[in-house]
């Protein structure tokens, strides 16, 4: 409890960050050593440079996608508050939070918001739905130069016809969680966080 | 600042509790409160505690008089009260140090004032010490059997009295655990905050629930269930707020439990770091996809089974000769004989491993026939045989439970082809890599499972023109048969012409090698061919590969069998000349000592024993076999070995470098670089191991020279695969279990068992050298252990064993019990079969009536609004609402008109959405009788039919 000395965050606002998202006092206080490491330009907010900064994000192919997941729509700059809210979504889910107050509004750690961080990874425009050109963008990342351009198209079409039920021919919110039904969504998008 | 709220919470919930008991025990509690309060701030020492005494003695009254049994318990307490004093004493001694530390002097003074009261209290008075100790007892009992009161309570809760009683317990427990408060600042650093103040939270809920549950409205049951679940948690937590007993137990569980989770992960992780080449495997797989990955997987678990085999051989034959029998040079057959000496090191003598080689304890002949060797009486002789058929036992036993496991796995989860593509898309790109050579892999992976999907969909597109494919495959086969028959009457022809001119000498350099031409010939030309012809069949590559395999496979089986036939050859040779020699040496060591009486002039003296290299000896046929078979296994590896330096390295060096000055593109074009070759390693390991299965018994070297081949092969090849080779063209994915492989190896287990088996039970072994020489089958050496070292009575259990009598009658039963095994696997298939069947259809009906909801819900969305009553509306979640809802507003009337019918449509309706247009509708005439009837039967038809709408 030593470090708490470091810490420039007030007790108030951990509080509400913890309302928030969950996350215990050492995890945010951790966090935010963490934040604040990463932000060079020392004011209090992380911009995408700092992110790529990272290494393991530079070198992913799909880094670009994390960064832009963490940033809200038209900003390039995220306070410490939005950076808590985006990892709030990996944090586990706990036994005990299944049960607990059902009646209250979504954690950002449930399946849905943890989806839906996924789905947003994939929708790029934001419109609420994965398009033909959003699938193959992504698909470029992750196979490099190895795959034909026809055939990464035929993957994307298969894709879209695979998980499209409506007919629009791109894929909806609804119908990515369909498709991911069975994926154990909760366990694979969850990091444990240091206690 | 923890510490601080910590405090402040436990006061308050004090009072709370206390606030609910007041309700049976008014003043008592009250005053007790204020003491506690005292107690716990510490700051009104003195007066608070003044006040204790006597509420205690009205407390220690009233439980007298509530219960008899409560005096038995009283009479026990005396001691532990006493007790207590000095734990009093000895705790706040301990505590001090820490509280210093924490910085509450408050607290401590409060402790300690606390202490001295008691012990005030004591002193003067009489009846009222012993109220003032009861009350301390009482503290006493909670901080030492609090489990047991947990079970007390459980039993006779259903009393009253007794739940007064608990709950005084209850608060005195608070007493004592404000007093402890202080200590929850050592806990804390081994907990977070957040953690501590939601466990306290609930332990607190819990122990206002434990409370209050006599002023639930619930039943007895349930109480019960709740309070015993309650209890059951605030024991388990109680610990981790620095209350009561458990603390230190608790912070030591928590510890533990940490520790242990920890430790369970690391220890997968080495598990994981284990598994041998796991990496270099994923490599290879992530470029070169399943396909190729399988052969790896393969060797890898060849080479386990090996290194068990060589485990065996050395650790029970090999080792033992070496440190307990007799040395070289000691006896002829551990001896070169002399006109072989000169000539005994040289390399080309070596290589051909005769010379010093032939007589080691690599080959058969080596070993001595003594019955036991050294100081542990080691039966070698007994102890080469059994590893021999042990070595087929182990390795049998090995595939078939390996091939048994992979059925299992085969089965797996039935992803059956939905979302194929989609899930690829959304989940194979692993976030977390943070490492630039993983995410080349994951690259290389995702494309080549990218690739497999593409082959396996392109597949099943296809179904155009059946009949010609099918004509096609006919003919493929046909064509294929035609050559493997052809080549079996070439195999079979030369052999016989070979057997023709080993009885002449006159022979051209060609007709002494014919055989090995022809089959070399063969086996460079048929693999290409069989694969040309396969073209035809435009199969799946993965079933496509499993055909290729068969085919080789069946011509390799020519090779095996001029193999075999050759040496059964040089064998029967052998073992003519044998007889011959045997007699020679007979006569020759009675010559000799004919020669030495006479030439000393004495026949009393003995005779130095004769030089053990000058003495006659047989051909030992055994260590011939072995000799052929190492020969054959070095051979193979060097033969293997330069194939890929050769073909596949030179070739991709070539075709690299050259490339620069060349005519045409030499990389996309022509020679380009090599594809590797999945059946013909895997074919290559399987008759590898099949030559390491029949001459393992011949020379028990073998299993080594073996185990280091595959132990460099795989690195070899891993490297090969990696530097020189190109993926397939068609990269496909190989199915998870390597069973075919598996299944061709058994078949080459069975026919290298053949041959072993015969030599050991009808042929002699020779007269001179091996373990089993000077018996006439080798297997007398099991009759001589069950003779001369085993009871009697084993000797004719095992004669009774032996009877045909017995043995056919056991055939029998283990025949049926196959074809019982069998039929009962049999079964199991086929209702796994419908179990998937059923699940699928469950699955559709799901995700129809999913469907439904989602479209149903405009419709109902409408009615709503049409609705006068608002609290109607169902809530938004599609699936469940509809249940409860409908149900209300149909009962009534249901119960106003004809009951039963109307109660049977609801309850059949209702988990389908559609009908609840008509439910809602249902107040009015009962015209709709037959309206929700149709629901619920056809619900998943109907649900198909209602799909598309919204589209």
């Amino acid at each position: 409890m030593g470090s708490r000395a470091s810490t420039l965050l007030r007790e108030e606002e951990i509080e509400e960050i913890k309302k928030e998202t969950g996350f215990s006092h050492s995890q945010i206080t951790r966090l935010y050593s963490r934040f604040t490491s990463l932000d060079k330009g020392e004011n209090g907010t992380l911009s995408r440079e700092d992110f790529q900064r990272i290494p393991e994000l530079a070198i992913n192919p799909l880094g670009d996608r994390i960064i832009n997941a963490f940033f809200p729509e038209g900003e390039d700059q995220v306070n410490f508050r939005g950076f808590m809210r985006t990892l709030a979504h990996f944090r586990p889910i706990e036994d005990n939070e299944k049960s607990r107050n059902p009646t209250a509004s979504e954690p950002l750690n449930s399946r849905t918001n943890k989806l839906l961080f996924a789905f947003r990874l994939y929708d790029l425009d934001r419109d609420d739905k994965i398009s033909r050109d959003e699938l193959l963008q992504v698909l470029r990342m992750m196979v490099g130069v190895n795959i034909s351009d026809e055939q990464l198209g035929s993957i994307a079409d298969r894709t879209i016809q695979e998980a499209d039920t409506n007919g629009d021919s791109s894929i909806s919110f609804n119908e990515f969680i369909k498709v991911l039904e069975k994926v154990d969504v909760e366990q694979k998008m969850s990091i444990r966080f240091l206690h | 600042m923890p510490r601080k709220s910590d405090a402040a919470k436990m006061d308050e919930v004090g009072i709370e509790i206390d606030g609910e008991v007041s309700d049976s025990d008014d003043g008592v509690a009250q005053r007790r409160n204020n003491r506690r309060q005292a107690a716990g701030r510490g700051g009104a020492k003195g007066r608070g505690r003044g006040k204790k005494p006597a509420s205690d003695d009205e407390d220690e009254a009233d439980e007298e008089e509530d219960e008899a049994p409560r005096g038995r318990r009283g009479a026990n307490k005396k001691k532990p009260a006493k007790k207590r004093g000095d734990d009093d004493d000895d705790d706040s001694e301990d505590e001090a140090p820490k509280r210093k530390r924490g910085g509450a002097a408050n607290k401590k003074k409060g402790g300690k004032a606390q202490d001295s009261d008691e012990e005030d209290s004591d002193a003067p008075k009489g009846k009222k010490g012993r109220g003032g100790k009861g009350g301390k007892k009482g503290e006493k009992e909670e901080e030492e059997t609090k489990g047991k009161k947990g079970d007390a309570k459980g039993k006779d809760k259903g009393k009253d009295k007794d739940d007064d009683k608990d709950k005084k317990k209850k608060k005195k427990k608070d007493d004592s655990s404000s007093d402890s408060s202080s200590n929850s600042d050592e806990e804390e650093e081994s907990m977070s905050e957040g953690e501590m103040a939601r466990l306290m939270e609930e332990v607190e809920e819990k122990k206002k629930l434990i409370a209050n549950i006599r002023n639930k409205p619930w039943r007895m049951k349930r109480r019960l269930t709740h309070l015993k679940e309650a209890q059951a948690f605030v024991d388990k937590f109680e610990g981790a707020l620095g209350k009561g007993k458990g603390r230190k137990w608790y912070a030591y569980k928590v510890m533990m439990t940490k520790k242990w989770i920890k430790f369970q992960r690391d220890f997968e992780n080495f598990r994981t770091a284990c598994i041998p080449w796991e990496r270099k495997i994923k490599e290879v797989e992530s470029h070169f996809g399943s396909s190729v990955a399988s052969y790896f997987i393969f060797l890898r678990w060849m080479y386990g089974m090996n290194l068990v085999l060589f485990g065996f051989t050395f650790g029970l034959v090999v080792i033992p000769e070496v440190l307990m029998g007799l040395p070289y040079g000691s006896i002829p057959r551990k001896t070169v004989p002399r006109e072989e000496q000169d000539t005994a090191q040289d390399y080309s003598v070596l290589m051909d491993f005769n010379g010093y080689c032939k007589y080691s304890v690599l080959f058969y002949g080596f070993y001595n026939n003594e019955r036991t060797i050294g100081l542990l009486k080691f039966r070698l002789p007994l102890s080469y045989l059994m590893v021999g058929i042990g070595t087929f036992g182990y390795s049998l036993m090995l595939v078939i439970r390996t091939m048994a496991k992979n059925a299992d796995v085969g089965g797996g989860d039935g992803e059956e082809g939905e979302f194929t593509f989609a899930w690829k898309m959304f989940t194979s790109w692993d976030y977390l890599i943070g490492n630039a050579e993983t995410a080349d892999n994951k690259y290389a992976s995702i494309t080549t499972s990218f690739k497999e999907s593409i082959v396996d969909e392109q597949e099943n597109q296809k179904d155009e023109n059946i009949h010609l494919r099918r004509f096609l495959r006919v003919l493929a086969n046909f064509l294929i048969t035609c050559s493997l028959g052809g080549s079996g009457y070439l195999i079979y022809f030369v052999v016989k012409r070979s057997q023709e001119f080993a009885t002449r000498d006159d022979l051209s350099w060609y007709e002494k090698n014919e055989l090995e031409i022809i089959m070399s010939l063969l086996g460079l030309v048929c693999p290409p061919l069989f694969e040309t012809i396969a073209e035809l069949e435009d199969y799946h590559p993965r079933i496509g590969l499993k055909w290729q395999l068969g085919r080789i496979f069946a011509l390799f089986l020519g090779n095996l069998y001029t193999f075999l036939f050759a040496l059964f050859d040089e064998v029967n040779t052998k073992l003519e000349e044998e007889q011959a020699i045997k007699n020679a040496s007979i006569y020759a060591m009675k010559e000799y000592y004919a020669n030495y009486s006479r030439l000393m002039n004495d026949s009393e003296a003995t005779p130095p024993p004769m030089d053990p290299a000058d003495v006659i000896r047989g051909p030992c046929w055994e260590t011939a076999v072995g000799i052929e078979f190492v020969k054959l296994t070095v051979s193979d590896i060097q033969v293997s070995y330069l194939t890929i330096l050769i073909g596949d390295f030179a070739r991709a060096v070539i075709v690299r470098f050259l490339n620069y000055c060349w005519c045409w593109d030499l990389e996309a074009g022509f020679p380009s670089y090599g594809e590797f070759d999945i059946s013909g390693n895997v074919l290559g390991l399987v008759f590898n191991q099949g030559m390491i299965w029949m001459g393992a018994f011949y020379a028990p070297g073998l299993v080594g020279i073996n185990v280091l081949r595959l132990l460099s092969s795989m690195y070899y090849q891993c490297w090969a695969v990696m530097a020189t080779n190109v993926p397939h063209e068609r990269v496909f994915k190989a199915s998870k279990s390597n069973n075919f492989y598996m299944g061709l190896l058994l078949l080459v287990l069975f026919l290298s068992l053949l041959p072993v088996v015969y030599t050991i039970m009808t042929l002699p072994p020779s007269f001179d050298c091996g373990p089993f020489s000077g018996k006439s089958k080798m297997f007398d050496v099991v009759m001589e252990t069950i003779d001369l070292d085993l009871p009697a009575f084993m000797g004719t259990l095992f004669s009774y064993a032996a009877n045909p009598g017995l043995i056919i009658p056991a055939v029998l039963l283990m025949v049926l019990a196959i074809y019982y095994l069998n039929s009962v696997s049999e079964a199991y298939k086929n209702s796994n079969m419908e179990l998937k069947k059923k699940m699928q259809m469950a699955r559709d009906e799901e995700k129809n009536r999913r469907n439904n909801t989602d479209s149903t819900n405009q419709v109902m969305k409408d009615l709503e609004d049409l609705l006068p009553n608002r609290s109607l509306a169902p809530p938004p979640e599609p699936e469940k609402p509809p249940e409860p809802e409908p149900k209300p507003t149909k009962t009534k009337p249901g119960a106003a008109g004809k009951g039963v019918d109307l109660q049977k449509d609801v309850a059949l309706a209702s988990p389908n959405p559609n009908a609840r247009g008509p439910v809602s509708r249902a107040p009015g005439p009962r015209g709709q009788g037959p309206g929700p009837r149709p629901g619920p039967g056809p619900g998943p038809g109907r649900g198909r039919g209602r799909g598309p709408p919204p589209r």
